[in-house]
């Protein structure tokens, strides 16, 4: 009994860790259906901006944090007022075999500026455990799942609840009919754009110091985020939150009871299963996903 | 205006199509450097060691040349990365013989992208010395081009075998890296164990990439196995030795593989990798315990005084060595010719930093690699530092 | 015009290993033959039916452990080898076409994802099959008994560069013939609009289960050639770059052309080469991005298409406007 609750409780642990992953995605994927291949790469980069941040500027931690999003909605929004707004008109795939680009570029510019060693990043939480019955977990992580659903509840609230959101949907849904009724497309486009990159960075913040920040931290975290928007629903909050948890789940305990080898594999069967029986996601209203 | 851009690039593109494909290699004359090729996974998730060995190759050349080089001729490294694929470690093989004509190359760290370059050694007849891979195959392949100095994992699980029993080790689990390595580690291990009279409990692996091993380590604590042997790179160890902090796992753990660098666990896994106990091929805090003490301390405070982190040591070395032993055979050889310095390796019998390297013959018969007898050693993390177990100290 | 450039093209491939200056160039261009078949192959399914296969690798590297197996373990001539490389991969891509159902866009590419990313794993964790990470070394190369010549093994990079050159050729044709045909049609068509395409009677479901079937089978023949010419695969072949690197070279040549690909193919395959000669190896990958994205920025549509248009305005006759 006591290894599935501690399983249980890893799975809801690093299924976190994919919903903070998945729901920066969902704005750039699910609304604006660009494949952002460099995903991961805002992601490390934010790890990076933290490790700078608390080492070379010895800023706090607390603050590091929104410091980090600030920072990737800044490169966020580069990015789509360089790279994106002038191939507007290309075609999905264009547009992600530039991301594609973006990705090894930044990549290959951390690999040379950073080198490959791994960075701890320094925090100031204990590194003893907290002990709750027959499960342990660390004090950092609580940490980082609690500022996750923070992270989650405040998105969702600024899509679904300001006037910020709803030009955003409206935006995604009917663009000409958008336009018409004043909401500026452009600006619309980079601002979501930036919030999303801006969230893939306060993942990384979070878990970097969890892990450890390397160069190639964000290729693996990408393909994870990929998976989790689309199980959940394209550009659906809550999908892509509960979906990331019960991925998280499963591979903790595919690993745990089945085969710690085929770890990744049971996570795709599962996926696999998700799409044939309810291709559309976990959430999503019945759309034509054909 | 669109259409000239697009045309100008187009002839960028084919211009570099053409200089790829058209550019000729250049005829070595005397007072020429002479070049070896390397060849090190620079990017992806092992770069970090790949510039360690690139490193310490680095200071073999510059220390080989200080002294007036080889033959008269200072050494030049063509350092190419092998970006962590197979494919790309061939293509290496084949642009550094092929096009640099190099007489001898030194790779290519993974043990895959060291049997991918294998075919090209014998195709064209140029030898190469395997610094790091553990793999058997490697030098039971019958590829009489391929010179190891690092040891396969059968080598470094009979080095621990006289301390099993000071270990205490009754059952042990093992959690590797889903590779060649992580694999071969836990068979030579788990076959040592079960001559040592003790058993093997559960064996867990785990991605190359994997950042989370909460599973496997929950695993592991259901089970009665009171240590648990670790093979991986030392990222994949720092967050095993915190996630087993947090799970509080309470076991003793060895790693394994030599790739582990207590220094930078110490710094970043801190009180997690308290108590833990690491095989490896170098000892960068206690160089005077190395056979040849006086070489590799001053390789040590070389590798300091170029600013290089000190956590690369342990890594480090075996580009040293690896560019040591080539030169050494080019010397022998008297000529910078392939197949002389071949004949030359098997005559090489120096002192590099981890210990004496000569090659002896191994694999099949009548196509013999060449492999050496490296010194392995065991230390552990104690008060935050490394020392050597109390059992060795004794001695 | 167009005449003239493919016969000039087929010269000068054709006659490659007599000018063509080392063995390494040579053996860059076998790698560009065997990835422009890959390139090909995603093209079909990309370019002419608009559905993303991310998961193409797995494709590639079942065909090249295929053939590496049968002629390895069975001790099999690898001609035979080669050919189930081909029939298993499309085996693999009925079974992926018909799991897609009714499943487009997204989550079609999620599913590919997915079905790469099982088979890696069994890869690399079934050792009894496929020795795992330590790979399958030693594959036989290929060898061609001809009359009167006896067995002639196309061991040297002459003779498998002409095979990979026939191999690209023949794929060429087939997928000229494809594309050229009802079913080439049907999967325009479907792409474009497939409501539309359904309404009038085209089943879209059968079409792109046809074209996964095709393209799977020439991706794995690409495979089987990966594994007579380098004689060592490992679970690497299904790593992710290998996908990304195929659609990097189908787009950025012009998806949904027949010269796009390979062109992409081409130029994908020697650039990464060349920047090994003139750039060291920090700045090698960086600049191969940046080089990515400018190729995109200036060539949207991709390289044949771009300068095909380019050079259709450039003949076209300007009119006399006052």
């Amino acid at each position: 009994m006591e290894p599935l609750l501690q399983h249980l409780l890893n799975g809801l642990l690093l299924g976190s860790t994919y919903s903070l992953l998945g729901i920066g995605l969902t704005l750039i994927f699910g609304l604006m259906n660009v494949v952002n291949f460099a995903h991961g790469e805002f992601y490390t980069l934010g790890a990076y901006v933290t490790f700078a941040g608390l080492t070379v500027a010895s800023v706090s931690f607390v603050l590091a944090i929104p410091l980090t999003i600030l920072a990737g909605m800044a490169v966020g929004a580069a990015c789509e007022r360089l790279l994106l707004r002038p191939l507007r008109a290309a075609s999905i795939d264009t547009t992600m075999l530039v991301m594609i680009g973006l990705w090894i570029a930044l990549q290959n510019a951390e690999l040379l500026i950073w080198g490959g060693v791994a960075k701890s990043v320094p925090t100031p939480f204990s590194t003893q455990p907290v002990v709750v019955g027959p499960v342990s977990v660390a004090p950092l992580r609580l940490f980082v799942f609690a500022v996750s659903a923070l992270l989650i509840a405040a998105a969702h609230l600024v899509l679904a609840r300001t006037k910020l959101g709803k030009a955003m949907r409206a935006t995604f849904q009917d663009r000409e009919t958008a336009a018409l009724m004043g909401v500026s497309i452009e600006r619309i486009h980079t601002i979501t754009f930036a919030l999303g990159a801006g969230l893939a960075a306060a993942a990384g913040a979070l878990l970097g110091p969890v892990f450890l920040v390397y160069p190639s931290m964000g290729d693996l975290a990408a393909l994870k985020a990929f998976s989790v928007v689309i199980l959940g629903g394209l550009g659906n909050f809550a999908g892509a939150a509960v979906g990331g948890l019960l991925l998280g789940v499963a591979e903790e305990l595919g690993a745990g009871y089945v085969s710690s080898g085929y770890r990744d594999a049971i996570g795709f069967v599962i996926i696999v299963a998700m799409l044939l029986c309810r291709p559309s996601g976990l959430f999503a209203r019945a759309e034509r996903v054909g | 205006m669109r259409h000239l851009v697009q045309r100008i690039w187009a002839l960028s593109l084919a211009a570099a199509l053409l200089a790829g494909l058209g550019a000729p290699a250049v005829f070595a004359q005397p007072g020429e450097p002479i070049k070896i090729g390397v060849i090190q996974p620079l990017s992806g998730p092992v770069a970090a060691s790949g510039s360690y060995v690139r490193m310490g190759a680095e200071i073999a050349r510059d220390w080989i040349n200080g002294r007036g080089g080889v033959l008269g001729r200072p050494i030049q490294l063509l350092i190419e990365d092998n970006k962590s694929d197979p494919k790309e470690a061939a293509t290496a093989a084949e642009k550094l013989i092929v096009r640099d004509k190099v007489p001898v190359i030194m790779g290519a760290w993974g043990s895959s992208m060291t049997l991918a370059a294998m075919p090209k050694l014998e195709e064209y007849g140029v030898p190469m010395i395997v610094e790091t891979s553990s793999a058997a195959s490697v030098t039971k392949r019958g590829n009489p081009w391929v010179f190891r100095i690092s040891p396969p994992s059968e080598m470094e699980a009979l080095g621990l075998e006289r301390y099993v029993k000071d270990l205490a080790i009754k059952q042990a689990a093992f959690l590797a890296v889903n590779t060649d390595w992580g694999r071969g580690a836990v068979t030579a291990f788990g076959d040592l164990l079960k001559r040592s009279g003790a058993t093997v409990g559960a064996t867990e692996f785990m991605d190359q990439a994997a950042t989370d091993m909460n599973a496997q380590i929950t695993k592991i604590k259901a089970g009665p196995s009171d240590t648990l042997f670790l093979t991986t790179s030392v990222e994949q160890i720092t967050l095993v030795l915190k996630q087993a902090q947090e799970q509080r796992l309470g076991r003793k753990i060895i790693t394994t593989g030599g790739s582990s660098s207590p220094s930078q666990l110490i710094k970043q896994a801190g009180a997690a990798a308290e108590g833990t106990y690491h095989l490896l091929f170098f000892l960068p805090w206690f160089p005077e315990a190395m056979p040849d003490g006086r070489l590799a301390k001053a390789f040590v405070d070389e590798w300091q005084k170029r600013g290089h982190p000190f956590e690369g040591l342990t890594e480090g070395f075996r580009g040293h060595d690896g560019i040591l032993t080539a030169a050494e055979a080019i010397k022998l050889a008297g000529k910078p010719d392939p197949k002389a310095v071949r004949e030359a390796l098997w005559k090489v019998n120096l002192m590099g930093v981890n210990g004496p390297i000569r090659f002896e013959k191994d694999g099949p018969a009548g196509k013999e690699s060449g492999q050496s007898r490296p010194s392995i050693f065991v230390v552990q993390i104690k008060d935050g530092k490394v020392a050597l177990p109390a059992f060795l100290a004794k001695k | 015009m167009k005449r003239v450039v493919g016969v000039v093209l087929v010269v000068v491939a054709g006659t490659a290993p007599f000018w063509v200056w080392n063995a390494y160039h040579l053996h860059t261009l076998i790698m560009a033959g065997i990835f422009s078949i890959l390139a090909m192959s995603l093209n079909l399914l990309l370019g002419y039916t608009g559905q993303l296969s991310l998961g193409h690798a797995a494709f590639f590297g079942i065909g090249a452990y295929t053939s590496a197996l049968l002629t390895l373990k069975l001790e099999w001539s690898p001609w035979v080898g080669l050919l189930v490389a081909i029939l298993l991969p499309a085996l693999a891509g009925f079974v992926i076409g018909r799991l897609a159902l009714k499943l487009r866009g997204a989550y079609f590419v999620l599913l590919t994802i997915s079905f790469a990313g099982v088979v890696s794993l069994v890869s690399v964790n079934w050792m009894a099959l496929t020795q795992g990470p330590l790979g399958l070394p030693g594959i036989p190369p290929v060898e061609l008994t001809l009359p009167g010549l006896g067995a002639v093994s196309l061991r040297s990079k002459g003779a498998y560069y002409y095979l990979v050159l026939g191999a690209v050729v023949l794929a060429y044709g087939v997928c000229r013939r494809l594309v050229h045909s009802r079913l080439g049609r049907a999967l325009v068509a479907l792409r474009e609009n497939e409501p539309l395409a359904e309404s009038v009677g085209v089943d879209g479901t059968h079409y792109l289960v046809l074209a996964t079937i095709v393209s799977a089978g020439m991706a794995g023949a690409g495979g089987g050639l990966y594994a007579h010419y380098t004689r060592f695969v490992s679970p690497e072949v299904f790593l992710f770059t290998y996908t990304v690197t195929m659609v990097i070279m189908v787009v950025a040549g012009g998806k949904g052309t027949l010269a796009g690909p390979v062109v992409g193919a081409v130029i994908f395959t020697v650039v990464p080469e060349a920047l090994r000669a003139f750039a060291s190896w920090q700045w090698q990958m960086l600049l191969y991005g940046i080089l990515l994205i400018a190729t995109l920025f200036f060539m949207p549509r991709g390289i044949v298409p771009e300068l095909a248009d380019g050079w259709a305005d450039h003949w076209r006759p300007r009119p006399r406007t006052p």
